[in-house]
């Protein structure tokens, strides 16, 4: 009988809450997420994988993840890769915050919460230091929960991603034939002015 | 060329000239009107060889801002990195600017606009080897010094065209030339976006790109080399050796253009239409891109609609500038060029301001409008502020705009003291202030913008003092005292000369 007017309320704060902004300050951490690379390791994009799972916390109760309907998993640059880039500056309003660059993959959220993903880490990942994190969405595809692969302050369990140079040796020799024939006919038309000039 | 010399006897030297050309004429041979879709020798060949070589060292110069979204990611770039590359791209060709004026001066612009433009082109294709932001800030460098080709194309067509007509032909070959570093941010993303889609990764297919505005560059160099020629009558050193042209030392040139106010003046005011353009045009796509969320695809767009104003804004400056001479002369060619240059900086305060998208876009393009002309305007009158010096004070004005570039980006754009906007708007008050100097140009003979001119002085006069009296004796002032008289229309209106004697009266002396 007493919880009929608390689920309106519960309904009347849901909706107030999902036509806010999302503030990730203002999520809970209930995941627990673990990523394959040890601290400090570092990958190869193109070449080498991590390995993502995740499930609930043992903390929580069980019943908290009943709004969870999809879970999102992202590449994120740790701070230090931050630093004087302000095209990857952390924003609370998650619709702004620009930390979290690369999708890894989005799962349907199974109950009692485990799952992982196998994730090659592509060719246009770039050099830097990053960590994985996951958030729970609900049906309409906002954030309402988190876990992350480190701490609050992003500073444990980083590792590193060393991206491709995109050079090729084909690129290096083209570059230089380019350039060697400007200046081969620049040399070839003042000859040809000293000759006019001489008769 | 040799034929002239045998006839010159029998025939008025300016008829079997003049018959030469397919364009009208005046007595330095320089050409009358404008047709600007043709391609009449020498004139107006000259005109587009100028123009579109001069665009391709602009698209080469500003080919990397609209992929640099790629390129910091791949070369793991600062925001640092990136605001000194972004220096040292319009600061190699302040110098070059110069050097070039003074080359134009002693070996033609052919030689030397094509000379540069060949050299700098290696800079271009080995963009595509770069791996670190110290390479990335070398190739930058050594590519922007090809921007120093906008002196060569001034001086040629100042060559080419009458005092009338040099406004509008130095304006649109300005223009159409600066129209590079917009039709770049356009080029670059497509050639891109295609390449990628061919199949290479993101991180090559920015360096394949590169080999567009490259090859753009070395083939139009080699088309100017083939196909171009110094002045109406021929290139420099064939016109020395036949004695028609005397070769002036580098000394003179030198002294008789430092020691000119008026040259460092517009060097100054310059720094801050141009030198702003060019700010522009390696800031707004990543400003786009960063500030409102666009795709690289769509800032690249919005940023190329700031440089493509060029097509008319730049000309419509010349243009304008040649049309209110007609009624005020000099004067009203420093008035206005004032007048346009101040609203020009407060639409940049003003841009800075707009958060929202469609406002920014539409002040930007009203802003790109005004400073772009303000440009055209400058080198309305830039020609008359010496004949003797004509390449190197176009050099010291060019140079100057790309100073303004380069302290523009340093204070404003490097590292995070200021965000994006904030600089924006306090480069709109800097080109406020530092507009302001053109109040005391004054020119004896024509006044200036709060003075008239003075009674007894003359055009003649004023081009003439350039010469000492033993190089006026010899005669090698010769093109500065035609240049004066053709020049007389810069009085404006009422100081036109007084009509010789009327049809009816019959001569006396029959």
């Amino acid at each position: 009988m007493a919880t009929a007017p608390l689920l309106r309320l519960v309904l009347v704060v849901s909706c107030i809450g999902s036509s806010m902004a999302v503030l990730f300050s203002g999520l809970p951490n209930t995941l627990t997420v673990t990523a394959s690379p040890a601290a400090g390791q570092v990958l190869h994009a193109g070449v080498d994988q991590i390995k993502v799972s995740w499930k609930l916390n043992e903390s929580t109760p069980a019943s908290a993840d009943s709004g969870y309907k999809k879970v999102k998993v992202l590449l994120c640059y740790a701070p230090v890769s931050q630093v004087d880039r302000g095209w990857r500056k952390t924003d609370d309003h998650l619709k702004k915050d620009k930390t979290c660059q690369f999708k890894v993959t989005t799962q349907p959220y199974s109950s009692g919460g485990g799952g992982s993903f196998v994730y090659s880490v592509e060719r246009k990942i770039p050099t830097g230091t990053y960590f994985v994190r996951a958030y729970a969405l609900d049906s309409g595809d906002t954030e309402v929960a988190y876990g992350q692969t480190t701490n609050a302050g992003k500073t444990a369990n980083l590792f590193d991603v060393v991206g491709i140079t995109g050079r090729h040796a084909s690129l290096d020799v083209a570059a230089g034939c380019f350039s060697a024939f400007s200046i081969l006919a620049l040399v070839f038309f003042f000859v040809v002015e000293k000759r006019k000039a001489k008769k | 060329m040799g034929d002239s010399s045998k006839t010159s006897l029998q025939v008025e030297p300016s008829d079997a000239q003049a018959t030469r050309f397919k364009m009208p004429v005046d007595s330095e041979q320089k050409a009358t009107e404008f047709w600007l879709f043709s391609f009449a020798a020498p004139h107006m060949k000259a005109f587009h060889l100028s123009w579109f070589s001069f665009f391709c060292c602009f698209v080469s110069t500003f080919a990397a801002p609209p992929l640099l979204p790629l390129i910091r990611d791949n070369l793991n770039l600062t925001t640092t990195d990136i605001g000194n590359a972004g220096i040292a791209s319009v600061s190699g060709a302040v110098f070059a600017r110069v050097a070039m004026g003074t080359a134009c001066d002693l070996v033609g612009p052919r030689l030397a606009s094509a000379s540069l433009i060949l050299l700098t082109t290696p800079a271009v294709y080995c963009t595509s080897a770069i791996n670190s932001a110290s390479s990335y800030l070398l190739v930058r460098f050594f590519t922007g010094f090809s921007l120093a080709s906008f002196v060569s194309t001034q001086f040629w067509m100042s060559s080419m065209f009458t005092p009338p007509k040099v406004g509008v032909a130095n304006g649109i070959a300005g223009g159409w030339g600066n129209l590079g570093g917009g039709a770049t941010q356009l080029i670059m993303p497509l050639v891109y976006e295609l390449i990628h889609h061919i199949g290479s990764t993101s991180f090559t297919a920015w360096r394949i790109a590169f080999f567009i505005p490259g090859l753009m560059q070395t083939l139009s160099a080699i088309a100017v080399l083939a196909l171009g020629q110094d002045l109406p009558n021929g290139n420099y050193r064939k016109l020395e050796k036949a004695g028609d042209k005397h070769k002036d030392s580098f000394g003179n040139v030198f002294y008789h253009a430092v020691t000119n106010y008026r040259a460092w003046i517009l060097g100054l005011t310059y720094g801050y239409c141009f030198g702003v353009e060019l700010t522009i045009d390696n800031i707004v796509a990543e400003y786009f891109y960063d500030k409102f969320n666009v795709n690289l695809r769509t800032a690249g767009m919005i940023a190329a609609s700031f440089g493509l104003a060029n097509i008319v804004s730049r000309p419509g400056g010349g243009f304008l500038s040649d049309w209110i001479s007609t009624r005020y002369g000099m004067r009203g060619r420093l008035w206005s060029l004032w007048v346009v240059q101040s609203i020009g900086g407060v639409l940049c305060i003003v841009l800075g301001l707009m958060h929202n998208l469609s406002a920014a876009i539409a002040v930007m393009l009203l802003f790109s409008f005004f400073v772009q002309a303000a440009c055209g305007f400058t080198f309305g009158v830039v020609p008359f502020v010496s004949r003797r010096s004509l390449g190197l004070i176009s050099g010291m004005t060019g140079g100057g705009g790309n100073v303004g570039a380069v302290i523009t980006q340093l204070i404003f754009f490097t590292g995070s003291r200021y965000s994006k906007e904030t600089g924006i708007t306090l480069m709109g008050v800097m080109i406020l202030c530092c507009t302001l100097p053109i109040l005391i140009i004054y020119f004896p003979q024509w006044g200036g913008m709060f003075c008239g001119p003075r009674a007894d002085a003359t055009a003649e006069d004023y081009y003439a003092a350039e010469w000492s009296d033993e190089e006026k004796a010899k005669g090698y002032h010769s093109q500065s005292v035609k240049f004066a008289e053709n020049s007389v229309r810069e009085g404006g209106r009422r100081r036109r000369p007084p009509l010789t004697v009327p049809v009816e009266a019959t001569p006396t002396h029959v």
